[in-house]
């Protein structure tokens, strides 16, 4: 390929890969994209050289004077953007930057339209870098940084051979300079892409050193909050279910210190509501408080510590990574102790629920302690209970209307004695009795609970809870209804839960007198994600889940004070870090280690499908490698690498014997081509003849020919010269010259 | 037997009648592979007629002779449309142009009107005549003779019409040994009519299409055309070679390439064919005190200029 159009070639992709950056970044408008990407698409096939696109082109070819006027008319559209339509300047600046951009793709042909081509590429990178902090950036920026290289590189290189060649004598000019340096060499090839390697190393030397400010700063007030229900102070029955369908994912959550085997169910905790109206459920106890920061960045809640150590179960700590959401609540496990995050401020209400002071609007890591209550044996003896008044208040209102529900708990739970073991029998009613299921038709608006239990028995979870809760409040056990998430999708490459929207749960709460607020759930064990996707291709979604936890919270996530910890451990001590890294090192080994550990239980699960597509895949990659490789499509046409290096061996060897029968007195006229050469030689100097005219053919098949020469033959071609070299002239041939 | 060798034993076919001229009969072929058209301007006797003969007594081909006089019509050559009584219809007789290789004799003895609805036919390979279009017969090939000895009522090809050939040979007196040879032989019977034909018509387009695939590396295109360039600079011409006689010396250099049996140029080959592809192309300047166009002096020139233009190593 030579320079020039390789030149054209990475300018196009260069202005590809910063698109398709504002593409994933910015909310493009439909229209703008499809412009914009067409018109990359058909520079980018013209330049390839695709005749029909080149004829297209000379039908379509506008005057200079068309294309200035719709610039200034894509001028004018970026001040009516700016102030009526996006009524932003960064949009409208996006989007007149991407018009720039289609018009210069059109008009590439000064070494100035390249030039305009890269800053107005420079810019909308650095735009999309400003708008978004996801994974995807980082090929993205990868892409841009390479083609960025090369770009630089030829554009140099084209200068070069600009400025050498004049304009009267561009072919004996040319001539001098050998074939193999005006058109891409593999060393050039593998050169740039070293280079820009090296460019991307140091990027991120830069990036972990040079002091932050803030990431994505811009990024706020263009991402959106994720919609979220369920969660504020009244929720409607029935407002879960919708977004059962929903698989945005809402946090992600690592346990520590739990060994990953024992991953079953877990649940996510969010907010609690006593007053149920028949209609919908309302939390009366908003009363938030303050928690206190025991250390910076760490707050407690003090309600538990009054109980007994006997009454708690074991520890549970767990990192959460929360996503944007509409809700200031911050989820947990239940109980939770402490909270640890940064966060200015803590607030809980009386149940326990966390909150921020307002929802966030990125991502927050926060870790948190939790313990759950555990049932005492004291609440399993009959006994007559008598519970505070606050608790009566809140926490045993029924609707009126609700005689043949109470009727119907009556009767579930009469040969039951304690609150527990009535609780229990109403758990297991619900869910062994009625049927689990998301389509659920709104047909009575005033009777929904009644409709559930005597009328549809089809629900899901708040319907069950509803359920449960109203029935125990009948008959006089404490119940509150808890929102939150119930978590069943286990990463194993990051060693996380990947909580969704879907996930979003209700359960209930009962009070016992001794042990206080025990979880309790009536929904059944739905086997989810029984038409899902392949188990190949959840495990990469899985991958790429983790991948991207990571890449947020090594990059996105990494400030100042993160600096300041690196800086800090260096001092310490240079062996802590080397045990970090080799810490570090470890978890990204682990993904690899444990996908080999899997693929090996597949073969023994028998699941050789798979396993054959992945050996397929990974030997169609190998393939593909060694073909580039062997075929060198970069090169120029099907003329291999040897065969170049070939033909340059012989003209060298070609040139030497020239330079050598110059010196003999033969000199080689420039005008006289090969043969015509060698019949010069056979009268001036015959007995040397035979080699030169050995030399001369095998040279003229390699150079003109571009035939292959064997190893034998370039030797053989050494040999002549070399005897051409030992080689008398006699002196009577000789003349004076 | 390969394209080598079949090339081989045409021209020694050729060469039992052409006595002495193995290089005039090479060009010959080479203007055949190359689809093109020869141009034989000599003084009278020296074999021009008998080439023509014999080379279309090689090929199983057609052959067609025709003899320009100054009142030859352009329906003489390309045929007429006669009314058919029985059929009531004008009917197509087609001229002595429908043949495979054919002979204009004398061709500037014709009048300008008739010269080109030769030519017409020898750049189209058809013939339009009352609306109606008729393809020639493939391989086609013209090999026009012209005596530059005799001037008076002559009508000499312009430039534009020369370019139309693909290249202008000479064939000069044979050697005193070769002419005795020449004289031994019996006068019975018209010397090529011994010829058995070696080619079919389909070989003939066969090899023709070999042609298209020798190769000619990019640095000897730039030479062929720094040639071309330096006759369009010349201050010796008034008129350098046009895009359509360089098309012709890389299309003759690619024949030559497989006449002489490789697959690929060599600036050799361009270097030869230049001087006889080139010359009837060019005009010579006034100033250099020339009366007639003189086919020595534009050969001479040619070679002088390419002589000058360096070789790619």
């Amino acid at each position: 390929m030579s320079f020039d159009q390789a030149l054209r070639l990475t300018s196009i992709l260069l202005a590809t890969a910063s698109f398709i950056g504002l593409t994933l970044g910015a909310n493009l408008p439909e229209w703008l994209v499809l412009l914009t990407g067409s018109a990359l698409i058909l520079t980018l096939l013209k330049t390839l050289g695709l005749r029909p696109i080149g004829r297209l082109e000379t039908y379509t070819t506008l005057s200079a004077t068309t294309w200035n006027i719709l610039l200034v008319i894509g001028f004018l559209g970026f001040w009516v953007d700016m102030l009526w339509i996006s009524g932003e300047l960064l949009p409208a600046g996006v989007h007149f930057l991407l018009i720039l951009m289609v018009i210069k793709l059109f008009n590439l042909q000064l070494r100035r339209d390249y030039l305009h081509l890269y800053a107005i590429s420079l810019m909308a990178i650095l735009a999309s870098a400003a708008l978004t902090t996801d994974l995807w950036y980082l090929p993205i920026f990868l892409a841009y940084l390479l083609t960025g290289v090369w770009t630089l590189l030829l554009f140099q290189l084209t200068k070069k051979s600009e400025d050498t060649a004049g304009p009267a004598t561009v072919i004996s000019q040319r001539r001098d300079i050998p074939e193999s340096q005006s058109c891409v060499t593999p060393q050039l090839f593998w050169l740039a892409n070293g280079l820009a390697l090296c460019a991307f190393g140091l990027t991120l030397v830069i990036f972990f050193a040079i002091p932050r400010v803030s990431a994505g700063f811009l990024q706020k007030g263009h991402g959106e909050n994720l919609r979220t229900s369920g969660f504020s102070d009244t929720v409607n029955l029935g407002a879960i279910g919708p977004i059962k369908r929903d698989p945005s994912v809402v946090m992600r959550v690592e346990l520590p210190d739990r060994p990953a085997h024992e991953m079953g169910r877990f649940y996510v905790r969010g907010v609690t509501f006593d007053r149920y109206d028949g209609k919908s459920w309302t939390n009366r106890l908003t009363h938030r408080r303050v928690l206190s920061e025991r250390s910076p960045g760490t707050f407690t809640l003090r309600q538990n510590q009054s109980r007994t150590p006997s009454s708690l179960g074991p520890a549970l700590r767990q990192t959460i990574l929360l996503e944007p959401l509409d809700t200031p609540v911050l989820f947990a496990a239940p109980y939770a102790e402490t909270v640890s995050g940064q966060f200015l401020t803590v607030q809980s209400d009386p149940t326990g629920a966390l909150y921020l002071p307002f929802p966030s609007s990125s991502r927050i890591e926060y870790s948190v302690l939790s313990r759950v209550n555990l049932v005492l044996p004291a609440d399993l003896q009959p006994q007559s209970v008598s519970y505070p008044e606050s608790v009566v208040r809140h926490f045993l209102q029924a609707p009126v209307q609700s005689e043949r529900i109470a009727a119907l708990a009556r009767e579930i739970t009469q040969t039951k004695l304690t609150s527990y073991e009535k609780a229990a029998a109403i758990e297991h009613y619900l869910s062994h009795n009625y049927r689990y299921s998301l389509d659920v038709p709104l047909t009575d608006q005033e009777h929904l609970l009644e409709e559930f239990l005597f009328a549809r028995k089809t629900g899901y979870c708040e319907h069950y809870a509803t359920a449960m809760a109203i029935m125990l409040r009948t008959i006089g056990i404490p119940t509150r209804l808890v929102t939150g998430f119930l978590a069943t999708e286990w990463n194993e490459y990051g060693n996380y839960y990947v909580v969704r929207q879907q996930d979003a749960h209700a359960w209930v709460e009962i009070h016992l007198p001794h042990s206080g607020w025990v979880m309790m759930d009536p929904t059944p064990v739905v086997s989810e994600n029984a038409g899902g996707a392949a188990p190949g291709w959840q495990a990469f979604g899985r991958m790429m889940d983790n991948l991207r936890l990571r890449w947020n919270r090594f990059f996105v996530q990494y400030s100042a004070a993160d600096q300041l910890a690196v800086v800090r451990e260096l001092k310490v001590s240079t062996a802590s870090v080397q045990s970090r890294a080799w810490d570090s090192l470890s978890t990204y080994l682990n993904p690899v280690a444990t996908s080999l550990g899997q693929a090996t239980r597949y073969l023994a699960e028998g699941n050789l499908r798979l396993l054959g597509a992945f050996f397929g895949l990974t030997l169609i990659g190998l393939g593909t490698i060694i073909w580039l490789a062997w075929k060198r499509p970069w090169t120029r046409g099907s003329h291999s690498k040897m065969e170049a290096r070939e033909e340059q061996a012989i003209t060298h060897l070609y040139k030497k014997m020239i330079h050598h029968l110059e010196q003999r007195g033969i000199a080689k006229p420039i005008a006289t081509p090969p043969l015509e050469f060698i019949r010069i030689i056979h009268a001036e100097w015959n007995s040397a003849s035979s080699t030169v005219a050995t030399i001369t053919d095998l040279y003229c098949r390699a150079r003109f020919g571009h035939a292959p020469l064997t190893k034998e033959e370039l030797l053989l071609a050494k040999d002549n010269l070399r005897q051409l070299m030992l080689l008398d002239r006699p002196k009577s041939a000789a003349r004076p010259c | 037997m390969n394209s080598t060798q079949t090339i081989q034993a045409i021209q020694e076919n050729i060469a039992r009648v052409i006595k002495g001229k193995p290089h005039v009969i090479e060009m010959t072929v080479v203007a055949l592979l190359a689809r093109g058209h020869l141009l034989l301007e000599d003084v009278p006797g020296v074999g021009k007629t008998t080439l023509a003969h014999s080379l279309a007594r090689s090929l199983d081909c057609s052959f067609k002779r025709i003899q320009f006089t100054s009142d030859l019509l352009p329906s003489d050559i390309v045929g007429v449309s006669i009314f058919n009584r029985q059929k009531q219809a004008f009917e197509f007789m087609p001229g002595p142009i429908f043949a495979n290789i054919v002979l204009a004799d004398e061709i500037n003895r014709t009048t300008p009107k008739t010269q080109s609805s030769l030519l017409e036919a020898m750049s189209e390979a058809q013939i339009s005549v009352d609306n109606q279009t008729h393809p020639l017969s493939q391989p086609f090939m013209v090999i026009a003779t012209q005596n530059p000895a005799e001037y008076h009522g002559t009508f000499p090809l312009p430039e534009s019409q020369l370019d139309r050939f693909l290249m202008r040979l000479r064939i000069g007196y044979p050697s005193p040994e070769e002419e005795k040879k020449v004289l031994d032989r019996s006068q019975a019977l018209h010397p090529a009519e011994d010829l058995q034909p070696m080619l079919t018509a389909q070989d003939v387009l066969d090899l023709q299409g070999q042609v298209d695939k020798v190769l000619m590396e990019e640095s000897l295109m730039e030479y062929l055309l720094s040639i071309v360039q330096t006759t369009r600079q010349s201050e010796l011409l008034s008129l350098g070679v046009s895009t359509r006689g360089a098309l012709a010396l890389s299309r003759a250099a690619k024949a030559l390439a497989l006449v002489r049996g490789r697959t690929y140029c060599l600036p050799d080959d361009i270097k030869e064919l230049a001087p006889i592809v080139l010359s009837h192309r060019i005009m010579v300047a006034r100033a250099q005190g020339v009366r007639q166009r003189s086919f020595e002096q534009a050969e001479r020139i040619i070679q002088d200029l390419v002589e000058s233009v360096p070789v790619p190593v």
